[in-house]
C-alpha cells in the first residue's frame, strides 16, 4: 500500500512534505519496473534541486534513468546508506529507502494525489 | 556516444542508427570508475558511455542505438530487452548465426561484477555456444518527454582486450555481403519487433549541432575520469 500523506510524479517519484521539508524517494511501481537495482547516484547535503529537473541517477542492471524532483529547494540530507543497501528500495521504498530531504521553496505543479497516481500506473501498465 | 545522445533529446521520430568504430576504442558504463581501467595498454582510445553496465572493448562490431519515445516500449525494462534481443536473434537466425536469449529462469548472473560487459552474461542477454555476442544497454529520460535509448554492440570479430566475448565469425566469414544482410535484417527485424515503417534518412542539423556540443563530455579525458 502506498503512504495516503505523499503526493507523486508521473516519472514515479514520491514526496512526503512536513513543515516544510520534502522527503523524497520512489515508488514501488518504479522499482518493480526497473529490475535489479546496482547504481544510485544522490547530491550531496546542500545542492540546489529544482522540480521536473533530475536530482541523481538510478542503475539497474539493464537501464540508466534519471531521477527528478517534485519540489524545489536546498538537500538538507541526502540517504547515504542506501547506495549500499539498494535492497531497502525493493524493501521499503516509502521507508528506509527515502533518497532526501529538502528544504522546500517550491512544489512542482504536477504533483499528483494517490488514487490519480494509482490510475497512471495502471494506465502504463 | 555525443551523438546518441543528441538523438535521445532531439530525434523526433523513433531513430535507429547503425555504426562502428574507427578508431577502436573501450566505452566506459555510465557508472564505471576510469580508474579502474589503469591497467589498459597504452594509446587505449576511451570514452564514456550514456547507457550503464560494463565497459565494451568496440572493435569490429555491428553497433546500434535506437532512440525511442517510452511509449513504444514495454514499461518494464525487461520486458523492453525481451522485445527488442527476440528481433535481433530472429535478424542473426535468417543470415545463418545460431544464437539465443537467456531465459529468466536460466542460471545466470542478475547483478554484474564484471568490469567487462561480455565477461558475464546475464538474463535476456544473447549468447551462442561460446558466450555473449550482444552487448547491451539504455538510458531512461523522463523530460522533455519520456524517451529510451538502447545500446547494443553486436561483435563481428573478437576484440584483442576482451578476448572471451562470442562473435559472428565464430559462424561465418564476415565479408561485405554477410555485413549488409545483417545491417538489412536487423533493421528489418526490429521495426516490425516495434510495428514501424522504416526508411533511410540522414541526422538533422540540429541533431548534428547538438552533438557538437555534447562531444566534450564524453571524449574529453577530465570528463571521462569524473567518476
Amino acid at each position: 500500500m502506498r503512504p495516503n500523506d505523499c503526493k507523486f510524479l508521473k516519472s514515479h517519484e514520491w514526496c512526503k512534505i512536513e513543515n516544510g521539508i520534502a522527503t523524497i524517494g520512489i515508488t514501488d511501481y518504479a522499482v518493480s519496473h526497473l529490475s535489479d537495482l546496482v547504481f544510485l547516484d544522490l547530491p550531496n547535503k546542500g545542492a540546489s534541486v529544482t522540480f521536473g529537473e533530475s536530482f541523481g541517477e538510478i542503475e539497474s542492471v539493464k537501464a540508466v534513468s534519471s531521477l527528478y524532483s517534485p519540489v524545489s529547494g536546498e538537500v538538507i540530507d541526502s540517504n547515504k546508506n542506501l547506495p549500499d543497501n539498494l535492497e531497502w528500495l525493493s524493501q521499503e521504498p516509502f521507508g528506509k529507502a527515502w533518497m532526501l530531504k529538502v528544504k522546500v521553496t517550491a512544489k512542482s505543479p504536477d504533483l499528483l494525489e494517490g488514487a490519480a497516481y494509482d490510475a497512471h500506473c495502471k494506465a502504463e501498465g | 556516444m555525443a551523438f546518441d545522445a543528441a538523438l535521445l533529446e532531439l530525434a523526433a521520430t523513433p531513430t535507429l542508427r547503425l555504426y562502428g568504430w574507427q578508431p577502436h576504442a573501450v566505452s566506459l558504463g555510465w557508472f564505471q570508475h576510469a580508474a579502474d581501467f589503469a591497467d589498459l595498454p597504452a594509446g587505449t582510445q576511451v570514452v564514456r558511455r550514456l547507457t550503464g553496465g560494463g565497459a565494451i572493448h568496440h572493435g569490429d562490431e555491428l553497433t546500434f542505438s535506437l532512440a525511442i519515445d517510452a511509449a513504444a516500449l514495454p514499461t518494464d525494462v525487461a520486458a523492453s530487452y525481451r522485445l527488442l534481443h527476440d528481433a535481433i536473434v530472429s535478424a542473426l537466425h535468417a543470415v545463418g548465426v545460431p544464437c539465443r536469449r537467456l531465459d529468466a529462469g536460466e542460471h545466470c548472473g542478475a547483478r554484474p561484477a564484471q568490469r567487462w560487459c561480455f565477461a558475464e552474461p546475464g538474463r535476456d542477454d544473447i549468447v551462442t555456444e561460446r558466450g555473449k555476442l550482444l552487448g547491451s544497454a539504455q538510458r531512461r529520460i523522463r523530460t522533455p518527454r519520456a524517451r529510451v535509448l538502447h545500446h547494443g554492440s553486436l561483435v563481428l570479430e573478437r576484440p584483442p582486450l576482451t578476448p572471451f566475448v562470442a562473435a559472428v565469425a565464430d559462424h561465418l566469414p564476415t565479408d561485405p555481403a554477410l555485413r549488409a544482410a545483417l545491417r538489412e535484417n536487423l533493421v528489418q527485424r526490429l521495426a516490425d519487433a516495434l510495428c514501424l515503417p522504416w526508411h533511410a534518412d540522414r541526422p538533422t542539423t540540429a541533431e548534428l549541432a547538438r552533438a557538437e556540443e555534447l562531444a566534450p563530455g564524453y571524449r574529453e579525458p577530465a570528463n571521462i575520469a569524473r567518476r
